[in-house]
């Protein structure tokens, strides 16, 4: 069977052109032939093949940015969490001036190592602000300790030192004591005792105020608010 | 060099070169510049400003110079600010050992190293005595 | 390499018995060192029993400085006055402890007022006690 095609020459070298430009990535190309013979058929079809690659590829980038926004979207659901995270985290343990010249930080619940520094910066801060020069950390609330958060509060006790104030830490119970030399933890330079009440005691005489009048031997308060 | 644990090529920044007293201000100038601009908090800003101080001096006192570059880049699967400085001076011979705390060459309290890599979230340095010394510390962002 | 045209002498400021020093650049480290021997020169010029230094506005103290703070407090102390390093930031005290800086033989308080109490305690005894001594 012969082919009777026109211009045989010239529309190769288009048909050439044509998927040159495409695969360039110039997607307007088409040949649009003008001459019904043999070789139309062929010429048409690169064309529709043409359209439905745009198609798709036009169908793949929506999917794309489709899939982009919704990844944003979850970046910012997860900064706003952090963000949330952190601000549970300053106000479970607010610091307090329960006296002039003294701090209370109580603590309550699992010390990890995140929450530890940002008490720590609390606390410092607190001290800077209010002037006091002694802190009071109370964990009679902390069930366990590990080395790190140990550590940070050996720190938090250090860098209050440097700024000039003392940090005593109370309320250690016989668990986290046991867990602080089994670890080998050196707390020697740590101002601690075991009661809150203890550590009150300590701090009104250390910054030379006038204890409260009338505490009876149970440590119960009965005097009057002078 | 070895291969860094990046997800693509680091965006380079600024990069400085350490010759003098002068240049170890402004290169933690620098320092505190970007990472207040990438919203580090205010005791990681001075944790980076601290480490690139003292690398800095380091730098200038034992090799009698160097660079510093500032790149950001996903390393570890984060974003983060990698900042590496680069000297072509004597070299460390026992890396190990400056590593140790207390270490010293004869200046200083040798605070330098392990004091720095306290600072940052990741700590790599290569040294070849009569070469040069890199070390490069990551915060992330 | 930068210049430094003009380059600005701390100031350090008498009052009573005591010198103020009030820190408010990013020191270069010669400027540092400049400090340390100025403050020396003018406790042995004024016979000044204590130094007041005001860290308030420094953002950062480095191994650098944090040696320069204490070396002067040591020879202070040999010169018979006493440093007082006031104001830290916290996010300096944080840092200094994480490097393993802790300044030994230098005295902290949280602000000027808490500092000169100090000094007055420390110089005030130390007055008593010549006093006494010469009896």
């Amino acid at each position: 069977m012969t082919l009777k095609i026109t211009n045989l020459k010239e529309r190769v070298e288009k048909v050439e052109d044509i998927l040159s430009s495409v695969a360039a990535g110039d997607m307007t190309a088409r040949i649009n032939p003008d001459i019904e013979d043999d070789l139309t058929g062929v010429e048409s079809a690169i064309d529709l093949l043409i359209n439905d690659l745009t198609e798709e590829l036009e169908e793949r980038k929506k999917a794309q940015d489709e899939l982009e926004n919704k990844l944003k979207t979850i970046q910012n659901q997860q900064e706003t969490i952090r963000k949330q995270q952190e601000d549970m985290l300053e106000l479970s343990s607010p610091v307090t001036k329960v006296w002039e010249n003294i701090l209370m930080l109580p603590v309550i619940g699992t010390l990890d190592s995140q929450r530890t520094q940002i008490m720590m910066e609390n606390l410092l801060e607190n001290i800077v602000s209010t002037g006091c020069t002694i802190a009071i950390l109370d964990i009679t609330g902390v069930p366990t300790v590990d080395t790190q958060v140990a550590n940070h509060l050996i720190k938090t006790v250090t860098a209050a030192r440097l700024l000039g104030a003392e940090c005593i830490i109370s309320g250690i119970r016989p668990a986290i004591a046991q867990t602080i030399v089994h670890l080998g933890i050196d707390l020697s330079s740590v101002n601690t005792k075991g009661t809150l009440q203890d550590a009150m005691r300590y701090a009104f005489r250390s910054s030379g105020q006038k204890m409260p009048d009338e505490i009876d031997t149970q440590d119960n308060w009965i005097g009057e608010l002078k | 060099m070895d291969e860094l644990p990046l997800g693509k090529e680091p965006d380079k920044l600024a990069s400085y070169a350490v010759q003098s007293e002068y240049d170890i201000v402004k290169a933690r100038q620098i320092a505190r510049q970007l990472s207040k601009q990438f919203h580090m908090g205010i005791v990681d800003q001075t944790r980076l400003t601290t480490a690139v101080s003292e690398l800095c001096r380091n730098m200038f006192e034992f090799a009698g110079g160097g660079d510093i570059v500032f790149e950001t880049g996903e390393f570890e699967g984060h974003e983060a600010l990698m900042i590496s400085c680069i000297d072509h001076g004597p070299g460390i011979a026992d890396l190990e050992l400056a590593m140790k705390d207390g270490y010293t060459s004869g200046k200083g309290m040798g605070f330098g190293l392990p004091g720095a890599k306290r600072l940052v979230d990741n700590f790599h340095i290569e040294s070849e005595p009569g070469k040069g010394t890199l070390v490069r510390i990551t915060k992330w962002i | 390499m930068t210049e430094f045209l003009s380059e600005k002498r701390i100031p350090i400021i008498k009052m009573r018995d005591y010198l103020v020093v009030s820190i408010q650049v990013d020191m270069h480290d010669r400027l540092a060192l400049e400090l340390q021997a100025q403050i020396l020169e003018e406790v042995s010029q004024t016979g000044a029993k204590g130094v007041l230094i005001d860290i308030s506005v420094l953002e950062m103290v480095d191994s650098f400085i944090g040696r320069m703070l204490s070396g002067m407090a040591s020879m202070a102390a040999i010169m018979d006055a006493f440093v007082v390093i006031v104001g830290m930031q916290p996010a300096v005290a944080i840092t200094l402890v994480e490097l393993g800086l802790e300044m030994p033989g230098v005295e902290t308080a949280l602000n000027m007022e808490k500092g000169i109490e100090m000094l007055e305690k420390r110089v005030g005894t130390k007055s008593q006690k010549n006093s006494k001594q010469l009896q």
